[in-house]
């Protein structure tokens, strides 16, 4: 059972969020917000706020209130996944003179969004966009899961017995996530850590994304060494839960 | 220091793979539970054999012909020595003579008298197949006795894979399962009365273990009067007081462990050590218990089988007739003892933990625990069976020459250890 301010949070911080790495990583995403400098805060009546900001030929989502050139409003959670679903719209307050970046470049940013995210055809035989699925997949998942152990209420039971550190989820020589834990808190960034506490690693990117999908269980990748667990286990054993809530939200 | 071993020398495990690379097609998870590869007790999985072909005394050897001084004794069962030629012969007799049968053999009776003989608290023996029908029936009587239905149990306490026994985030446990669970840190008395105050009435049981031996942390003995207290509390307020010895039987005291630490508990339970690795587990209980015990429905399709009993009679006495637990301390005292000189050696500190015949042990030169895991994998590519983090057993046919070899083993596996990690050593 999902819980809808969670499924938001999830959907501002970890797939909307993946637009930061389409704007560092896909050319044709980085040519709409050249020169742009503005930025969308999205503020959920009983949820979240973020806001994502486009300067510099970059694209970053912090949460919470911030200073904002365009101010989206939604009347409650369900409203906001309903238009991350492609089924509602939001209720602009601010910013109606630049509209037309949020009807022209930043609907071209969602579209691409859905284009990495949900594979059709034979995208995949690409190695370009399979490379591209499987890490944007890979941080939608983790920063998801970050949401969910400090909010959702078996989530955060998980969390709590998460003894502090950072635990790296990577693909050898490749993709770095980092579960960041305090105090039964957890926040995701994005690299490789000098001292990690626990490693949770793919060998290869085609591992990692047969894990992401579904394709691959990760007692049959640990056994048959296509994945591999070290450190302070207890970090792993209590973010196991925490991963199986993930499809739920992001589904 | 001695010198290390070419890598050629190493074990390899092509075998091992093989029939586990099978086994993934068929059964969930390969090899499920505790001797599984991903159950953190092996790290690297490569670094550790999957499957054993056969075992004798301290060792056992895997399908690709690699011999382990063994250290994890069939995490626990194996307390004689592997394939005991006394308890065998105990058991084949028994199995000549009729095992599973529509009655009950007199072993039965023979196993009972024995174990109220031996184990201090107990007038009665109830037994079944493992420790968590032990647990699970021991908790049951405690509700029947009481009418109660809340039970204390010490966080991190493990005593077994029922439902109730679990955190409500495993997968498959319901808030219901675990709804009834009060959960209290070990050796944290005021916390017990703390629910006994807030829980008027409503609590049948208290069960632990008769020490804290979980995974991942330094085992840690009772505080003086812990137990006491814990008796004190439990008698006035007429909460049952079980120990779960599944783990710790007959390793700390052949008559309990909780005579060992000096009290006396209501119920407990029994398991591994109790047959040499023949599976059978048994409760064990107080008089005014016994009309409780005798009312709740308990029983299974294997538990009367007659060769375990066999076999548990004759393990009980071997126990005895060579002072078993004491027996397995001294080895244990001597092999940590030297396991830490080796460490030493090397700027490694090697911390030990828990009680010497059931010791834990950890390099606490990092708190990732990579440093650990990389001297127990060094230790299985050379042939001593230490796992990652687990509490390790000794068992009574372990020879000085054994200590030894593992001695020079752990010394080697600590060098490498020491060269990979120049940065965390002792200062």
């Amino acid at each position: 059972m999902t819980d809808s301010k969670v499924k938001a949070r999830c959907n501002l911080f970890a797939v909307l969020r993946g637009i930061e790495y389409l704007v560092e990583n896909d050319s044709e995403c980085a040519e709409l917000v050249k020169g742009k400098n503005l930025s969308i805060q999205f503020n959920v009546k009983n949820g979240p706020s973020g806001n994502l900001s486009f300067k510099d030929g970059k694209a970053e989502m912090k949460e919470g209130k911030h200073r904002s050139t365009i101010l989206l409003f939604f009347t409650s959670p369900d409203h906001f996944n309903k238009m991350i679903d492609g089924t509602g719209n939001p209720i602009p307050l601010k910013g109606f003179t630049k509209i037309g970046f949020l009807t022209g470049p930043f609907m071209k940013l969602a579209d691409k969004l859905n284009y990495y995210l949900r594979p059709e055809g034979d995208l995949l035989k690409d190695p370009e966009y399979f490379k591209m699925n499987t890490e944007m997949t890979a941080y939608a998942a983790f920063f998801a899961l970050a949401e969910i152990g400090n909010y959702d209420r078996m989530g955060r039971m998980s969390a709590h017995h998460m003894p502090d550190g950072v635990l790296q989820v990577m693909v050898e020589d490749g993709l770095g996530v980092q579960v960041h834990v305090k105090n039964g808190t957890l926040s995701c960034t994005k690299g490789h850590h000098d001292d990690p506490r626990a490693i949770l690693s793919f060998k290869t990117l085609d591992v990692a994304h047969r894990v992401l999908n579904g394709q691959l269980d990760t007692y049959t990748g640990l056994g048959n060494g296509e994945m591999a667990m070290r450190g302070f286990i207890p970090m792993l054993d209590n973010m196991n839960p925490l991963l199986d809530l993930v499809p739920l939200y992001l589904s | 220091m001695t010198e290390l071993k070419e890598t050629e020398a190493l074990n390899s495990y092509e075998k091992s793979m093989e029939l586990y690379k099978r086994a993934l097609k068929v059964i969930p998870a390969g090899i499920p539970g505790h001797l599984g590869p991903v159950q953190s007790q092996f790290i690297p999985t490569s670094a550790y054999p999957l499957y054993a072909e056969r075992a004798k005394n301290s060792y056992f050897w895997d399908l690709d012909g690699n011999k382990f001084i063994d250290y994890m004794c069939a995490y626990g069962p194996n307390v004689l020595g592997y394939n005991n030629d006394v308890v065998d012969q105990a058991a084949r007799e028994q199995y000549d003579m009729g095992n599973c049968m529509a009655l009950p053999g007199k072993k039965q009776v023979e196993f009972a008298e024995l174990l109220v003989d031996t184990i201090e608290m107990a007038d009665w023996a109830f037994f079944m197949k493992n420790g968590g029908d032990a647990t699970g029936f021991a908790r049951m009587i405690a509700h029947a006795a009481t009418g109660r239905d809340m039970a204390i149990m010490v966080e991190g306490g493990y005593h077994g894979v029922a439902p109730w026994t679990q955190p409500l985030t495993h997968a498959g446990v319901t808030e219901g399962d675990v709804g009834n669970n009060l959960i209290v840190p070990w050796n944290d008395v005021a916390a017990v009365e703390r629910l006994v105050k807030q829980y008027p009435g409503r609590i049948a049981s208290f069960m632990a273990t008769p020490y804290d031996h979980r995974v991942f942390t330094d085992n840690t003995l009772p505080e003086e009067g812990y137990w006491q207290k814990i008796r004190k509390i439990c008698t006035d307020n007429g909460i049952v007081l079980i120990i779960d010895d599944v783990r710790c039987g007959f390793r700390l005291d052949l008559g309990g462990s909780a005579k060992y630490f000096g009290f006396k508990p209501d119920l407990t339970c029994y398991c591994k050590a109790l047959a040499n690795g023949y599976p059978i587990s048994a409760v064990v209980g107080v008089d005014s218990l016994k009309d409780s015990a005798a009312k709740v429905f308990y029983t299974g399709s294997y538990w009367s089988s007659a060769a375990p009993m066999a076999a548990g009679v004759a393990c009980i006495n071997e126990l005895k007739r060579l002072d078993g637990a004491n027996l397995m301390m001294a080895m244990g005292k001597k092999l940590t003892e030297g396991l830490v000189k080796a460490a030493s050696a090397v700027d490694l500190n090697l911390q030990i933990s828990g009680i010497p015949s059931m010791f834990y042990m950890r390099l606490t030169n990092d708190n990732s625990l990579m440093m650990q895991q990389e001297f127990t994998s060094e230790c299985a590519r050379r042939g001593v069976f230490f796992t990652s983090h687990h509490n390790h057993f000794i068992n009574c046919s372990l020879t000085d020459d054994d200590i030894n070899d593992t001695v020079n083993v752990a010394a080697d596996a600590f060098s490498i250890v020491a060269k990979n990690n120049p940065g965390k050593l002792n200062k």
